[in-house]
């Protein structure tokens, strides 16, 4: 890969070499712009992630990785939907789409500008638990994000045009997504059924009605709450000096002032305890189906083997249900399965498409017969072998670029708060055994814990003439 | 094609892009190594595609193509796929109408099983007749879903109206009735004609060296007949020369999904580069002028982009967006005169300036990883390229001048020669859309789920 884990010989060295470095950056600094070193954490057999603290509760996550002359530069913020009220449901996301806008010393439209010049690929996502803003940019222009992002942490500027611009921005993207995509329609209403108390019920994206509410107060209010250094990372990878890039981090953040962040009020989602049904009619030709059963949160133990017990089942046209429902029976067009990386309790989602001419009715009776089948038998150890080699195959992958990686770490940080986490979960798909994924089976796969939705076509334009 | 259309005569490529192998007969090989990961990426590339499906039998490649991975000598269709899975391996194909391209991702350690694997099922599918009536019944299950796909619609029938009657206008999935009525001997047939080793270009990145490589590819080859196909050229695509407006009804959207273009340019095309530069400006970046105006100033739409893509020949040049429906008759409007007054007024010098820095700099991100670099040379030899396309490429971007990006608008972009392929819901704003579009010499309006 791209180092080689030093010795301890080595590790020594660097631990004193970064002191005296520290040493000199902190040197006359005010408490809120010293830089801490929390540690080394491996990312692999030959990857290093260095972690740092500014005095100001910034985290700070390295990388080097010299194979192009490009970095990556992640800043993941630790909150998402989650965080939001009803009534103020799709906050984070619309507030994300604010971040490109003006800032004290950067008029509207130049964040964008400035970096398309510099040569950056930049963006932003936001889901339930996290939002995170990304740029990869040559490594002679690393110094250009640095200020831009450190600025917009502190200095946005928010003004009555542009949140109601961009508010019709969101709306747009809502109706592209969710209102005439069945799919997301689909899965939205799969997530507002399976929930009942817990902030997943609700889209990231928002309920229309309350994008259309918003106000600049609400989008200045949220600011003050959750933007602050102390609620971020900052994760950078790619080919650059350490010493260089974190005097001028603490140049640009060390000035940033922390917030109280407040306390999350969350709401346990309570068993479920019967299974919930409902149908529903789409502009769409086939009939199609959503399942989801409660599942476990992302950091729980039982995460990795019912993520494999779902590759089993799901995952490409070796899997059990494609070979049955697609291939053997031909009662499905297309199948997927997924199970939820939330920070709480997820789901174990399935989705099918009936072929023209069959239903969803039949669709889940070869459903329900698969998932009976991993409750009574342990999978085959070829199957078992078989996952393990694809999930490593999907994180070398993800390895590819130093954006990859960036988004690996900050991921993995932000919800499990292990930088290295991709490797250790590796390590535990390696673990795993049949009986793993017989437990896991017989205490998620139940029918009193999950949520069917139905779909079924609306007229044809033949029908309807 | 016109003569002031030729800049780079493709014939003087050949020798230039390889790195192993005669051009005659023999596969042509390229490599980029990387130590980084232990991760292989393989190509394998047919110089032939869809474009040369049998009037009546469109889809016929594609549905070959599938085959592949459905049974070869001593495997069934499931003991390809489980293999395929067990050894820490993926394998797609894709079909566009010039272009065959088997890839495969692979952990270093199953290399030599994955190209063995890939050698069979190049050289010795089964197509078997069982398998192929499944994959023909998935096919028209899969053609009725795309229906779903409100974009997938839009492209569909901008295409078919852009390159009326020329093969990027044919359907490369093919349809309902065309796919159904394939044989066994269409695909055998079709299989043969695509197969040689002549016709084959191989590209591997990551944890290989180059030596090995080059045995790797024989390798994978060694079984094909050593002949060149007989070669099926495209056609140049030619403008249609007038407005023409397609109308994808489909009840109850809330948004629209737009699409605005005709033919494009190539980059044997003189003014190609000089062209992506004015392109780059009206709707290629997130502060482009088609984004300002539409996005930033308005709200209209998520999205606002032009792109400017090629093909062995020119593509289409497209402007895409997707407004509300309510916005839609007044964004296609905008759209024209934004058009309009690219093609009229040009770009400004200091926007030409901030086109460079842009493409320039993020050159780097076009080969920050050992398998785009091999694409790059990989597509010399596919889209006929001028041999220093990708090589030069910074230094053509910084040599355009205002006077040339402004002439290559006037001579390549049309507000005249136009399609408009807008999906929305007809009874709705059918009409505020035909009369935002003035000077249309035909209108169609199509159901969506009409074959």
């Amino acid at each position: 890969m791209t180092q080689t884990v030093p010795t301890t010989k080595e590790n020594d060295r660097a631990s004193q070499k970064r002191a005296e470095l520290l040493g000199q950056l902190n040197a006359n600094q005010p408490p809120g712009a010293r830089l801490e070193h929390e540690g080394s954490i491996p990312l692999g057999p030959a990857m290093l992630v260095q972690r740092y603290r500014l005095g100001n509760g910034l985290t700070l996550l390295t990388s080097i990785d010299a194979s192009a002359p490009v970095v990556s530069y992640h800043t993941w913020f630790a909150v998402g939907s989650r965080h939001e009220k009803l009534g103020k449901t799709g906050l984070a996301h619309l507030f994300e789409h604010l971040m490109f806008n003006e800032t004290e010393n950067h008029p509207a439209g130049s964040f964008d500008r400035t970096l398309e010049e510099a040569g950056a690929e930049s963006n932003a996502a936001t889901w339930v638990d996290w939002t995170f803003y990304h740029e990869s940019i040559p490594k002679d222009r690393v110094g250009l994000v640095i200020e831009l992002e450190a600025e917009r942490m502190a200095k946005l500027v928010l003004r009555e045009p542009q949140v109601t611009s961009e508010k019709e921005v969101v709306a747009n993207e809502r109706r592209y997504r969710v209102d005439d995509d069945v799919e997301g329609a689909v899965s939205e209403l799969l997530y507002k059924t399976a929930y009942t108390a817990h902030a997943y019920s609700w889209p990231t994206i928002g309920w229309m009605a309350d994008i259309e509410g918003f106000t600049t107060e609400d989008c200045a209010l949220f600011y003050r709450t959750y933007y602050a250094p102390n609620n971020a990372t900052v994760v950078v990878v790619g080919d650059f000096k350490e010493k260089d890039l974190l005097a001028k981090i603490q140049k640009a953040y060390g000035r940033l002032e922390s917030a109280e962040i407040p306390v999350e009020d969350v709401k346990p989602e309570p068993p479920q305890a019967e299974a919930r049904r409902l149908r529903v009619k789409k502009p769409t030709a086939t009939d199609k189906i959503a399942i989801a059963y409660h599942g476990p949160a992302f950091g729980d133990v039982d995460h990795v083997p019912l993520t494999m017990l779902c590759e089993v089942l799901f995952s490409g046209r070796s899997s059990r249900a494609h070979r049955a429902l697609v291939q053997d029976e031909e009662i499905a067009t297309e199948l997927r399965g997924w199970v939820s990386t939330f920070r709480d309790p997820g789901l174990f989602e399935i989705y099918a498409t009936a072929r023209p001419g069959k239903t969803s009715a039949e669709l889940l009776v070869a459903l329900d017969r698969e998932i009976a089948k991993v409750i009574a038998e342990p999978v085959t150890l070829a199957e078992l072998d078989k996952v393990k080699a694809k999930v490593e195959l999907a994180l070398v992958q993800s390895l590819e670029t130093a954006g990859g990686k960036a988004e690996q770490i900050g991921f993995y940080h932000t919800v499990l708060g292990d930088p290295g986490g991709a490797f250790s979960r590796l390590d535990a798909y390696r673990r795993t055994t049949r009986s793993d994924l017989l437990r896991v089976a017989r205490r998620y796969l139940t029918n009193e814990r999950r949520t069917i939705i139905e779909v079924h076509p609306e007229a044809s334009s033949d029908e309807r003439g | 094609m016109s003569e002031d259309d030729v800049s780079h005569a493709p014939s003087h490529v050949e020798e230039a892009k390889a790195n192993h192998g005669p051009a005659n007969g023999e596969p042509r090989i390229f490599v980029e190594d990387s130590r980084a990961l232990p991760l292989v990426s393989i190509a394998v590339a047919l110089r032939s595609g869809a474009a040369s499906d049998p009037v009546a039998k469109d889809g016929l490649t594609r549905v070959m193509v599938r085959m592949l991975r459905r049974g070869c000598r001593g495997m069934t269709s499931h003991e390809f796929e489980e293999t395929v899975d067990a050894l820490g391996a993926e394998i797609s194909a894709d079909v566009s109408s010039s272009v065959i391209t088997l890839h495969a991702d692979v952990i270093s350690r199953s290399l030599d099983r994955v190209v063995d694997l890939m050698a069979k099922m190049m050289a010795e599918p089964t197509f078997d007749e069982v398998e192929l009536g499944k994959l023909l019944r998935e096919t028209q299950g899969e053609i009725v879903e795309a229906r779903d796909n409100d974009r997938s619609l839009a492209t569909r029938h901008f295409r078919r109206l852009v390159f009326e009657g020329h093969a990027y206008g044919r359907r490369i999935g093919g349809t309902i009735p065309s796919v159904l009525g394939l044989t066994q001997a269409d695909v055998r047939a079709c299989h043969a004609h695509h197969f040689q080793r002549g016709n084959i270009a191989i590209a591997f990145a990551g944890d290989v060296r180059e030596a090995r490589a080059a045995e790797l590819a024989q390798r994978l080859v060694a079984a094909l007949p050593n002949r060149r196909p007989t070669p099926s050229e495209i056609d140049s695509p030619e403008r249609q020369g007038k407005r023409r407006l397609v109308f994808v009804d489909k009840p109850e959207r809330t948004q629209t999904q737009i699409l605005l273009g005709e033919v494009g340019s190539h980059p044997r095309d003189a003014d190609h580069i000089a062209l992506h530069l004015a392109t780059t400006i009206f709707g290629g970046t997130f502060t482009s002028r088609m984004m300002r105006a539409i996005r930033s100033d308005r709200g209209w739409s998520y999205g606002a982009y032009a792109r400017l893509p090629y093909d062995k020949q020119r593509d289409a040049f497209s402007m895409w967006t997707f407004p509300a429906a309510k916005d839609a008759a007044a964004c296609i409007a905008l759209e024209l005169e934004l058009l309009q007054a690219w093609r009229e007024k040009g770009i400004s010098a200091r926007e030409l300036a901030f086109a460079k820095r842009y493409l320039v700099r993020s050159h780097a991100f076009d080969i920050d990883t050992p398998q785009k670099r091999v694409h790059q040379r990989l597509d010399i030899d596919l889209f006929d390229l001028p041999a220093d396309y990708h090589d030069k490429y910074v230094d053509h971007v910084q040599a355009v001048t205002l006077d040339e990006a402004n002439e290559a608008t006037r001579r390549r972009i049309s507000s005249d020669d136009l399609v408009v392929s807008v999906v929305g819901t007809h009874a709705e704003i059918g009409e505020a859309v035909a009369t935002a579009v003035p000077g249309l010499a035909k209108v169609e309006v199509v159901a969506y789920d009409a074959e």
